[in-house]
C-alpha cells in the first residue's frame, strides 16, 4: 500500500472507532501492522534537492573554468590549483561529518561537491602534463576515488555519479568486451548501499532515483559488454534484462510493491515491448548472426568466459522470476515478462525456419495487447485499455506496411483477425445482454 | 566509537584522493626534470574534451615500425619502441621489442594495429592542451605554414625509463603559444 493510502487510513481511524466500526484494539493493531508513516516534510526534500543541485552546478562550473586552460599559469600554480579544490571539498565533507552528520541535504551536497572536485583535480593534471587521451583510465581513476564516500557518508549522489561513470568507462571499451564486462563487478560495489537505502526508507526519493539510474546504466552497459562473444545472443540477453527489471518491479517485498520499483516496471515494460516489436520483423532474425556490433575480431575461449557467465546468470534469474510469477498465478505479469522465454524458443527455432520466430512474436504481441484491453475493460482501467490499443495499433500499422510479406497473405490475415474481433464483440454483447 | 571509525576511514580516503593526483604530478615532474630530451615531427589538429578542455591532437610522423614476425604482436599489447636521433636532430623509431630494453633510449607504447609486416604504435604523445581559443588557432597557424611546403612542426618530449612527458609544441622553431599570439595580433 502506498504511503498516501496509509496516511489516509490513519486519518480515518478515529472516526471509525467513534462510530463503533472498529474497536480501539483493532485500530491499534492496524497501526502496528503498517507502522509509522515518517513524513519527511516537503521543505526537507526541497533542501536536499536544492543543496545537491547547487553543489553539482558549482562543481561542474569549477571543472569548466579549469578546462579553459589558463596559459599564464605556471606549473607550480597549476599544481596548487589541482590540489586546493580537492582539499576544500574534503574539508567541507569533514565539517559535515563532524557538525551536521544527520542532515541529508548537507551530506549529499558536500559529497557531490567533493566527488566533482576529485575529477577536476585529475583533469587539471591531465591538462598540465598533456597526459595521453585515455578517457577510460581517467574516468575509472576518478570513480574509484569517490565510491568510498557513498559508504562513509551514506550519501547516494557519489553512487549515482559512480554508476554513470563506470557505464561511460565500459562504453570506452565497447569494442573490447573482455574489459567492458568488468562493469558488472564494478556496479556490484553499489549493491550494499542500494539495499541499505531500501531498508531504511522504502518509499523515498533516494531509492527511486537510485533504481532509475541503475536501470538506465545497466541498459547501456549491457549493450557495451554483453552478447558480443557469441553473435545473435543479444536477442535473448536484452529481453532477459528488461524482463528482470519488469518482474522486480512487481515483486512484493513485505507484501507491498513500492515507489522505487516504478522505474523498473516502466522501463522494463517499454523495453520489452520495443524488443518484442522489433522481433516481429523478419529482418531482425534474418541478419541475426551478421549483427555483432561492428566488432572486428572474434573473442573466444577464456576471454569470452565472463560474458557467458553473466549472460547465463541473467537468463537463469529471469527464468526463476518468470516461474515464480506463473506459480503465483500472476498471469498478466507473467505474460508481459514472457518475451525472454519466447526469445530463447525463437532463437533455436529460427534454424529450421525464419518464419517461426516472426509468427511467434506477432501472435504474442496480438495476445499481449488484447489481454491488456480486456483486462482494462474488466477493471475499468483506462490506462490499461489505452496502452493495449496503442500496442495493437503499432503492430497493425507495422504489418500493413511490412514489405516482407506478400499482399494476399497479409490481406487474408487482416480479414481473419478482423472477423475474430467482430465475433468476439458479438459474444461479448450477448453475454452482457444475457446478464441484464 | 563508530563515529571515530568513520572519521578514520574518511581520513584514509582523503589521503588516497590527494596522493593519487600528487603521484601523477611527481612522476611527470621527475621525467621533465631528469628525462632525456627528444624531438618528434608531428602534425597538430584541434579537438575538444569536455572535462579537460581544448587540446591539439598530435599525429607523430612515422609512428610505425617494420617487424620480422608479425604474429608476435597483437592489438593492445605493450611494446617498447627504440629511439634513434637522426642528423637533423629529430627522433625516429628503429625497432619494436616486447622486452624492456637496457641502455638504449626507448618509449613505452601500445600496439594500435598490425598490418603488412608493420606495427603501428599507439604513442603516449597524442594530445597537447592549449587555452580555449588558442587550440583552433594553433591548427590554423600550422596549416598556413605547411602550405608553403615547410612542414616543420615538432614536439619536444622528455623520456625517462620509457615514460614520456611532453614539454612543448613548436612550429618552425617557435613555441606554438608564441606563434599563435603573433597570428592573433596580426
Amino acid at each position: 500500500m502506498s504511503k498516501r493510502a496509509i496516511k489516509w487510513l490513519y486519518q480515518e481511524l478515529p472516526a471509525l472507532v467513534a462510530k463503533n466500526i472498529l474497536n480501539q484494539e483493532a485500530a491499534d493493531r492496524i497501526k502496528r501492522y503498517y507502522g509509522d508513516v515518517k513524513s519527511s516534510s516537503k521543505i526537507a526534500v526541497m533542501l536536499i534537492i536544492g543543496g545537491t543541485l547547487g553543489a553539482l552546478l558549482i562543481g561542474l562550473g569549477i571543472i569548466l573554468l579549469l578546462a579553459h586552460n589558463w596559459e599564464d599559469l605556471s606549473r607550480f600554480t597549476r599544481t596548487v590549483l589541482s590540489i586546493a579544490p580537492l582539499v576544500a571539498g574534503q574539508g567541507l565533507v569533514a565539517w559535515v561529518l563532524l557538525k551536521r552528520p544527520g542532515s541529508q541535504a548537507f551530506t549529499e551536497g558536500s559529497a557531490t561537491f567533493l566527488s566533482l572536485m576529485v575529477g577536476a583535480s585529475i583533469a587539471l593534471i591531465s591538462q598540465t602534463y598533456n597526459i595521453p587521451g585515455d578517457t577510460g583510465t581517467f574516468i575509472l581513476t576518478w570513480m574509484l576515488l569517490i565510491i568510498p564516500l557513498t559508504y562513509i557518508m551514506n550519501a547516494s549522489l557519489p553512487a549515482v555519479i559512480y554508476l554513470i561513470g563506470i557505464t561511460a568507462w565500459s562504453g570506452t571499451y565497447w569494442d573490447d568486451p573482455a574489459k567492458a564486462v568488468l562493469f558488472w563487478p564494478l556496479a556490484a560495489i553499489t549493491t550494499p548501499h542500494f539495499i541499505w537505502a531500501l531498508r531504511r526508507e522504502i518509499y523515498t526519493l533516494r531509492s527511486t532515483m537510485l533504481s532509475l539510474v541503475m536501470v538506465v546504466c545497466i541498459s547501456f552497459a549491457a549493450s557495451f559488454s554483453l552478447g558480443k562473444t557469441s553473435p545473435g545472443s543479444w536477442v535473448v540477453i536484452f529481453p532477459a534484462i528488461y524482463a528482470t527489471f519488469y518482474f522486480l518491479g512487481w515483486q512484493k517485498f513485505n507484501k507491498i510493491t513500492t515507489n522505487w520499483q516504478r522505474p523498473l516496471r516502466l522501463i522494463g515494460a517499454v523495453g520489452l515491448f520495443i524488443l518484442a516489436f522489433q522481433f516481429t520483423f523478419r529482418g531482425s532474425w534474418q541478419y541475426l548472426d551478421r549483427y555483432a556490433y561492428g566488432l572486428k575480431r572474434n573473442i573466444s575461449g577464456f576471454g569470452a568466459l565472463p560474458d557467458h557467465i553473466i549472460t547465463l546468470a541473467i537468463i537463469t534469474m529471469v527464468i526463476l522470476l518468470f516461474y515464480d510469477n506463473l506459480k503465483r498465478k500472476n498471469w498478466t505479469i507473467a505474460l508481459f515478462g514472457a518475451v525472454p522465454v519466447l526469445a530463447i524458443l525463437a532463437y533455436f527455432l529460427r534454424e529450421s525456419s525464419i518464419f517461426l520466430p516472426v509468427i511467434i512474436f506477432n501472435v504474442y504481441l496480438l495476445a499481449l495487447s488484447l489481454s491488456r484491453i480486456i483486462l482494462g475493460a474488466r477493471n475499468n482501467s483506462l490506462a490499461s485499455i489505452n496502452s493495449g490499443m496503442l500496442m495493437l495499433a503499432i503492430l497493425i500499422i507495422a504489418r500493413f506496411f511490412d514489405s516482407g510479406i506478400n499482399f494476399i497473405l497479409k490481406g487474408l490475415v487482416f480479414i481473419i483477425v478482423g472477423i475474430g474481433f467482430l465475433v468476439g464483440n458479438v459474444i461479448l454483447a450477448r453475454r452482457i445482454g444475457g446478464a441484464k | 566509537m563508530k563515529n571515530r571509525l568513520i572519521v578514520g576511514l574518511f581520513l584514509a580516503v582523503c589521503l588516497i584522493q590527494v596522493v593519487t593526483p600528487l603521484s601523477m604530478i611527481i612522476k611527470r615532474e621527475n621525467t621533465l626534470n631528469n628525462g632525456q630530451q627528444f624531438k618528434f615531427k608531428t602534425a597538430p589538429v584541434d579537438p575538444y574534451d569536455a572535462f579537460r578542455g581544448r587540446y591539439v591532437a598530435l599525429r607523430i610522423e612515422n609512428d610505425y615500425l617494420p617487424v620480422a614476425d608479425q604474429k608476435e604482436f597483437i592489438k593492445g599489447q605493450t611494446v617498447y619502441a627504440l629511439i634513434n636521433v637522426d642528423d637533423q636532430g629529430f627522433a625516429a623509431f628503429t625497432a619494436a621489442v616486447t622486452q624492456r630494453p637496457k641502455g638504449k633510449p626507448y618509449i613505452k607504447a601500445k600496439v594500435r594495429y598490425v598490418s603488412q609486416g608493420k606495427v603501428y604504435l599507439d604513442l603516449p604523445i597524442d594530445r597537447y592542451y592549449m587555452e580555449e581559443k588558442a587550440a583552433p588557432a594553433a591548427e590554423r597557424v600550422y596549416r598556413q605554414r605547411s602550405r608553403r611546403n615547410k612542414q616543420d612542426a615538432y614536439v619536444i618530449v622528455k623520456i625517462k625509463d620509457g615514460f614520456a612527458v611532453i614539454e612543448g609544441l613548436y612550429i618552425a622553431g617557435q613555441r606554438i603559444e608564441d606563434a599563435v599570439k603573433q597570428d592573433i595580433e596580426k
